[in-house]
Formats: structure tokens, sequence, C-alpha cells
């Protein structure tokens, strides 16, 4: 892979990663350079914005900012990857309505208009995950591994937006998804589907006592799967599960809930060689003592 | 809100306010009349996880009180489409392409253009923050010292100029 040309893409990093969770930009940005994908830095994107709130507020209004993001991405003439599934979500959806819808494009465009932007369909957007199954291969990152981390159970959260709507998002199968399973095993580790696998995170249900019970019932479940941690490739799955775990554990006293949430990135990177500082595992909040004899095996 | 019950006294039983227009309301912004293929079989109900653990949220009664025009329940302060979690299984599971979990968004835009919306969703917050800073996230000390920690470049701030002019 690294002595081909490698593949550019424009690099949207959304909100939450950067500004709360570094340590996943920097395994993204320490990645993939190894698999062959040069990550190109955009100036002018803003929040995708959020699908969920901002969405609820106007969706006019919501369509409007995701394409101005994609035209920053179509003035420099690249395809955009993403590494949040709020964000995928969004400029998704976005760039799938606008382009089916003539009308709706062009009342946005008139928006845009005004600061001299123009959308026009021309990017395509993706998850970096796959990004990575599509253009790289699962076999060029089992290639990319210098330390296997064999034995490793890897209990999966695919999470919502990812995969739906599957004919926007035309990522996988979502009653049977095989993407982060197979990205999994390329690195030498076991994926697990644990009972609750398709439960979603419940962040967005504004219910006093709901989000936390399904949260319980979906971690309970991980647990009871018997994996050493829990792979994201959402960041908004990870608050609830890195916090909201600890949070969860101390309500119920369960000390079973201890499954640490792992950025699917952070993974490839430990694989890859690098230390559990240089991806950021030491910042989170359950810690991930079965990734310490991967760390300290030699390169 | 409960429907009008001032015709009791009369002996007619209580009076239901209908609001014939409120489908074309929804229809504007889901983008077509989604809705009227509803055939209420109740497929976005089984793999709802806000029907499982909250019964009151029901998708399949959502879209039915939409074509009775039962408005006042759905877009007022009692409405439970906040308890919606957004995870598409209605979207993927409808056979008649109804969109329910769109619909839903649909009534909160509806709810936001009245100012209604639960104090612990922030959407007004979070509107004003992206507006303001370009993000849903404010950067702060801890920010900049991960990022130094992790060797990244520090954040620059957003323009929001753009994003002002593109949305007033």
């Amino acid at each position: 892979m690294t002595d081909a040309e490698p593949k550019k893409f424009a690099f949207f990093p959304g909100c939450l990663i950067p500004v709360r969770y570094p340590q996943m930009e920097a395994a993204i940005r320490k990645t993939l350079p190894k698999l062959g994908v040069e990550i190109v830095d955009l100036p002018g994107f803003t929040c995708c914005p959020d699908p969920i709130y901002f969405k609820s507020y106007d969706k006019l209004a919501w369509l409007t900012v995701a394409a101005r993001n994609l035209a920053v991405a179509e003035e420099a003439g690249l395809n955009l990857f993403t590494i949040c599934s709020g964000c995928t979500a969004t400029l998704s959806e976005t760039y799938q309505q606008l382009n089916a819808n003539k009308n709706l494009k062009e009342e946005v465009n008139q928006r845009l208009a005004r600061v001299g932007k123009e959308y026009r369909g021309t990017s395509t957007v993706r998850h970096v995950a796959t990004v990575i199954r599509d253009e790289v291969g699962v076999e060029a990152v089992a290639a990319s591994v210098v330390r296997p981390l064999e034995d490793l159970r890897v209990a999966i959260h695919y999470g919502c937006h990812l995969l739906k709507p599957s004919h926007i998002m035309k990522v996988d199968d979502p009653d049977d998804p095989h993407i982060l399973d197979d990205l999994v095993a390329a690195l030498g580790a076991t994926p697990v589907r644990h009972d609750e696998w398709i439960l979603c995170c419940g962040k967005a249900c504004k219910h006093e006592e709901a989000p936390s019970e399904m949260m319980y019932e979906l971690l309970k479940s991980v647990a009871a799967a018997e994996a050493d941690v829990l792979g994201v490739v959402c960041p908004s799955c990870f608050t609830e599960f890195d916090l909201g775990q600890l949070r969860l554990a101390r309500q119920h006293d369960d000390e079973s809930l201890k499954t640490p949430a792992v950025y699917y990135f952070q993974l490839l990177g430990l694989a890859q060689g690098l230390t559990l500082e240089e991806v950021g595992l030491h910042r989170h909040k359950v810690k991930a003592p079965a990734l310490e004899k991967y760390a300290a095996a030699a390169v | 809100m409960s429907p009008k019950k001032n015709n009791e006294k009369k002996g007619r039983g209580p009076t239901v306010t209908l609001d014939f227009e409120f489908k074309k309301r929804l229809e504007k912004i889901v983008d077509g009349a989604l809705v009227n293929y509803c055939y209420q079989c109740g497929a976005c109900v089984g793999d709802c996880p806000s029907t499982r653990y909250v019964p009151e949220f029901n998708p399949r009664e959502i879209m039915l009180k939409v074509l009775y025009g039962f408005a006042e329940e759905l877009v007022g302060p009692a409405s439970p489409v906040w308890y919606c979690t957004n995870c598409y299984n209605c979207y993927e599971r409808c056979p008649q392409n109804v969109k329910p979990v769109e619909i839903i968004i649909a009534i909160k835009n509806l709810m936001a253009r009245r100012g209604i919306y639960p104090e612990k969703a922030q959407v007004g917050d979070l509107v004003e923050m992206v507006l303001e800073t370009g993000r849903t996230a404010p950067v702060t000390a801890m920010t900049k010292k991960l990022r130094e920690e992790l060797g990244l470049p520090p954040l620059e701030a957003v323009d929001t100029d753009e994003l002002k002019k593109i949305l007033e």
C-alpha cells in the first residue's frame, strides 16, 4: 500500500472529537498515513451541524449549513471523510436529499449565494471506517499490523447513524453488519456480538429514566459477553459508554459494568505499534488494563 | 393537551379539535405526503427502543394522530416526540416508506417555531452555540492541554460570519 500513490481525502473533523476527545483525532492522524491515505485539512468547516438537535430546530437551516460544509470540499475538488457517525449522517443525508431534489437544492443555493458559495453535489461523504474498507481494504489493514491483538475480545457497538437509513448511508446491512467485525478481525482480535448489539445508546431520548435503562441493559449484555473492550466509531456513543458507564456502575452498585469503550482507530494505532499514551487511552474514564500487555509487546 | 370537553354538559360527549392543515405543514418539512401512505401496520413499533422503555411513546400512534389532525397533542408542551431516540429503526422497517422518524423531526420543527422544546434537550442553547462559535462543544483549557499532550495543533476559532449570513 505504501508504495502506491496515496489516496487523498478532505478531513471533516466535526466538533466532539477535536474538542472533547482529541485522542480519537490523534489516532486517525497517526494510523491513516500507514494505510496510504493522505489527510487534507481544509479551512472553513463549521459544525456539520448535529443531526439531532439542530435538525429538530429547523431542517432547512440544518441542510443549508451542511451544504456549505460540502461546498468547502467541492471547492478543493476532494471527497470527504468523517470520523463521527453524527457528522456522517448529516452530510450524507444532505448530499442525498439535495442531489435528489432540484427545488430544495435551489432553495439552499439561494442562501449560499449570499456568501458566494454554491452546492453542486460533486463531493461524496464517507465515514472513515467505510473509507478504510472500500478504498484501502481489510487485507491492507491487516498488513499494517505489527503487534497483533491476539486473544483480545472486542464487543462492537455499531450505533445507529453509521448504518441507517441504509439506502442513504450505503455502508452495510443494518440487520447484520460486518464492516466493524471485519476491521476488528484484521487486527488479530476477536469480534464479539453481544445480545443487545443493535440497541441504541439512547442519548437523543429526553425521557427521565429511559436512556439510562437502555444503557444499563446494553452494558449488562456487553459484560455478559465477557469482552475485554467495547469498540465504537462514534464519539456520542462513547460518552455514554465511558462517563455514562461509570455513573451507571455507581448508581446500580454493579461492579460488572467495567468494559472500557475504545474508538476503533485507537485499537488500530496500538496494533500498528503506537503506545497507549500516543492514542490517548490513558485519558479514558473506564480504564483498559487488557490492552497493557499489547502495548508492552515488542514491535 | 387533552381534547376539549366543553360540549359534555350539552350531552354530546367530548369535542376533539382537528387540524386538517397540520399534515400539510409537516409535508413541507419532510418533503412529501409520506404519512398518507401509513396503513397502521405497527412495523415501526416492534423495533422501537423508546417504545420498549417508554410505552407512551408509540410511533404508530403518532402517525395516526398526524392523519387525524390531533395537532395539539403532538406540538403542545406534553408532546411525546422528544422521547424518540432518532435510531432510524422505524425508517428501515416501514413497508410504506413513511419515514416515521422524519415525521417526528418535522413535528419538532413545528414545536421549535413556537419556542417549545424540553429544557433537557437544550435545542436553543445548542443552535446559539453553533451560531456563535461554529461548534457544539466549547474549547476549554482541558481541550488545549489534551491536544498539546497528543501532539495535535491547537484548535483555531471558527469563522462564523458566513454561517450567520446563510441563516438570516
